[in-house]
């Protein structure tokens, strides 16, 4: 009886001194330990291998089993709010989702969330849901002052701050956090709030004499700037109007003349138009047939 | 299934053939096997139409088998005799015509489809019906039309341009077909550079290529077209004016080399030549894939720097002749995004797919739209598959005969023909 409790208070000394047996303290198998007269030393697994810790070919001992995803246990009505509180990567046993991500292989489908990597590496918004949102403003709503009750109406907000400044925001998942978009701000101010008429009047005169000043590069200006099409001098016009030359449409004649008639016609002005179209507005089944027509009118098909 | 086998003792130049001819009921369409035994050649000796009481006569096709009437053929293989009538019906090409008129000009598939159904039946479609139109009224003084074939992938662009090119050597034109200009813009392992001119670039193997195909075609010309200018060649070789076409083509042939130079010297000849008063011919330069003469090319030179399209000999000389300051012919091209480079794969439209630089040099030009296959049309394609079951084990399904598989075939398809095309190859 002695030399049971002795053996059983040395065995419990050993739970906590792991070195002197040889046994890892943290039971990972949940097995629990009979302090029995034979030392059921689960050490015989070891067979005498030195300790290795935790690495090494049998660590099945070290090794917890995984337990099922946590999607498993969840019911339709949580709050998902303590799933996904704050901004983490993404966690396939977390998310109850069943998404796809990736380059499908040959005659597949986009790989599955489980050991996905490419659904981790992106950025995404799940601690973002409406209700955190609601959440977070409830939370800051302590810290906010309240909206001013004189500025009741939209003329009173103009009357009194009659200077707006507009930025946007942008939320986006991609490459890169940045938009360029974002940097466009607007500053909206109406005129009739304006007190200093005579300066405003002095500003717009001055523009409008700055803008009639040409610089000496603006007339290097090729096609390839111009903001519109202009038919006149175009490979358009000059196509044509050798053809209709050719053609001996105009009848004799010589030069300036010619081209003058041949531009007063019907048919090439809805040409020019038809053109013209195209060019500026893009191409369309509509501005095609229309375009066919003008053609097929002047070339008398 | 009371049925009649009268023997029409039809005049043929083939004496060796009998045709026996079999008249059907449209509604109670019957299979009858025919005696004949030998191969017929289809070269109708009268055209007949369709009368009014719904009778049909059909003569034997290329081969000894059997023949059904069908609603959706028609005896009229000239497509210079064909019209709206026609609209929706297939017609077949005869077999001594396939291989002189399209050497090289069809599409692949279609090709492969010729070989097995054993002829080659083309559908009469408004785009090509309104191109020959034009073709016959145009006045051939006037500086040469240019003709646009347009449409999303796999409407029939290639086809449409094939029948006008077939209507064109009915007529007795020179047929200058060039059957993917994309060809010459990528792919291409040999570029030497042009002895003719420093800053360019020939292609030797594209250029006899198609110097052999030219030949093939037009044999009948080349002895009749005499040069009109002397060309020189290396220092010991040049052909001499007045010599005939064909010496120039069997020399660009042999010798490889010079194929590009002799490609080009061909074609300023003809469209010098083309509409003159003596021995003039007609001229019909067909063109696919035009939009790939006026983009980027995938070939370098040897400092990796891109070759840009004027660069290369062949496609310099092709646009001249597709300018309009030559006359006495015609300029029929397609546009096509299958072997376009750099352009999106739902571009269709002219402009996006010539570009700026393209448009106008094409500007003013007639476009044709060739859209997809209308009711009419899919009924004819879907009978013709349907036909082939009989004979060549085509449509074999049996779902496929049914209203819901046409049904199905409509919806999967959105009477895209080469879609269509597709579908029922593996039914």
């Amino acid at each position: 009886m002695a030399a049971h409790t002795l053996k059983k208070s040395i065995w419990s000394i050993g739970r906590i001194h792991c070195h002197v047996y040889g046994v890892n303290v943290r039971n990972p198998l949940n097995r629990a330990t009979y302090a029995t007269a034979l030392s059921t030393n689960h050490s015989s697994q070891n067979k005498g291998f030195p300790d290795r810790g935790n690495r090494g070919p049998f660590n099945r001992r070290s090794r917890r089993e995984a337990g099922d995803p946590r999607t498993d246990r969840m019911p339709v009505d949580q709050d998902w709010t303590t799933v996904y509180p704050t901004a983490t990567p993404f966690r396939q046993g977390s998310v109850p989702l069943p998404v796809r991500m990736g380059f499908p292989v040959k005659k597949g489908v986009p790989p599955e969330k489980k050991g996905n990597l490419e659904l981790i590496k992106i950025p995404n918004f799940l601690h973002l849901t409406p209700l955190a949102i609601k959440k977070h403003c409830e939370a800051l709503k302590p810290f906010c002052t309240e909206w001013p009750s004189a500025l009741d109406t939209g003329a009173k907000c103009d009357e009194h701050f009659p200077i707006k400044v507009e930025s946007k925001d942008y939320v986006s998942a991609g490459t890169s956090l940045r938009n360029p978009s974002a940097r466009i701000v607007h500053l909206r101010v109406s005129l009739s709030a304006c007190v200093n008429y005579d300066y405003a009047m002095y500003l717009l005169t001055v523009l409008y004499h700055e803008s009639w000043k040409m610089e000496a590069w603006e007339s290097e200006k090729t096609v390839a700037d111009m903001e519109e099409y202009s038919w006149e001098d175009s490979p358009s016009q000059k196509n044509i109007m050798s053809t209709l030359v050719r053609m001996q449409v105009a009848g004799e004649g010589e030069g300036e003349a010619v081209r003058e008639e041949l531009l007063g016609r019907p048919e090439v002005q809805e040409y020019r138009d038809s053109v013209t179209r195209l060019k500026n507005e893009g191409e369309s089944e509509s501005s095609m047939h229309q375009y066919r027509d003008a053609v097929k009118k002047l070339l008398n098909l | 299934m009371a049925y009649l086998l009268p023997s029409l003792p039809y005049p043929t130049s083939f004496a060796n053939t009998v045709y026996i001819l079999f008249f059907y009921c449209i509604i109670d369409c019957m299979f009858v096997y025919s005696m004949c035994n030998s191969v017929c050649v289809v070269a109708q000796v009268r055209p007949l139409h369709g009368s009014g009481c719904g009778q049909q006569q059909e003569a034997v096709g290329m081969e000894t088998r059997p023949e059904t009437v069908s609603i959706f053929r028609t005896q009229e293989n000239d497509p210079a005799c064909q019209s709206e009538q026609h609209l929706g019906q297939y017609y077949t090409v005869p077999a001594s015509h396939f291989h002189t008129v399209f050497p090289h000009g069809l599409p692949p598939r279609y090709q492969q489809q010729v070989k097995t159904f054993n002829e080659g039946c083309v559908m009469v479609r408004q785009p090509a019906l309104e191109l020959i139109s034009h073709l016959k009224r145009a006045d051939y003084i006037n500086p040469t039309l240019r003709y646009l074939l347009y449409g999303v992938k796999g409407s029939g662009k290639t086809m449409s341009l094939c029948h006008a090119v077939h209507y064109c050597s009915t007529q007795g034109w020179l047929v200058l077909h060039i059957p993917d200009a994309h060809l010459w813009v990528k792919n291409c392992k040999e570029l030497l550079p042009s002895s003719y001119h420093a800053s360019r670039f020939d292609q030797p193997i594209q250029a006899s290529n198609w110097l052999r195909n030219f030949r093939t075609t037009n044999e009948h010309f080349l002895s009749k077209i005499k040069l009109r200018q002397r060309y020189v060649w290396t220092k010991r070789e040049s052909t001499e004016e007045g010599r005939p076409l064909g010496e120039l083509v069997d020399m660009g042939v042999s010798r490889v080399k010079s194929s590009s130079d002799v490609v080009g010297a061909v074609l300023k000849e003809l469209r010098l030549q083309a509409g003159g008063t003596e021995g003039g011919f007609r001229l019909a330069v067909a063109v696919d894939g035009v939009n790939g003469l006026w983009g980027r090319t995938t070939l370098k030179k040897e400092d990796k720097s891109p070759v840009a399209p004027e660069e290369l000999t062949l496609v310099h000389n092709l646009r001249k002749m597709i300018n309009n300051d030559w006359c006495g012919g015609a300029v029929i091209a397609t546009l096509s995004q299958t072997g376009s480079l750099y352009a999106p794969s739902s571009a269709y439209l002219p402009q996006e797919l010539l570009g700026e630089e393209g448009f106008d040099s094409m500007d003013p030009f007639i476009p044709v739209p060739v859209s997809l296959y209308s009711e009419k049309e899919f009924e004819s394609c879907y009978l013709y598959y349907l036909d082939h079951i009989h004979f060549h084990h085509w449509l074999q399904h049996p779902h496929s005969q049914t209203e819901e598989g046409k049904k199905e075939l409509i919806f999967l398809s959105n009477r895209n023909p080469s879609v269509l095309e597709r579908l029922c190859a593996f039914l």
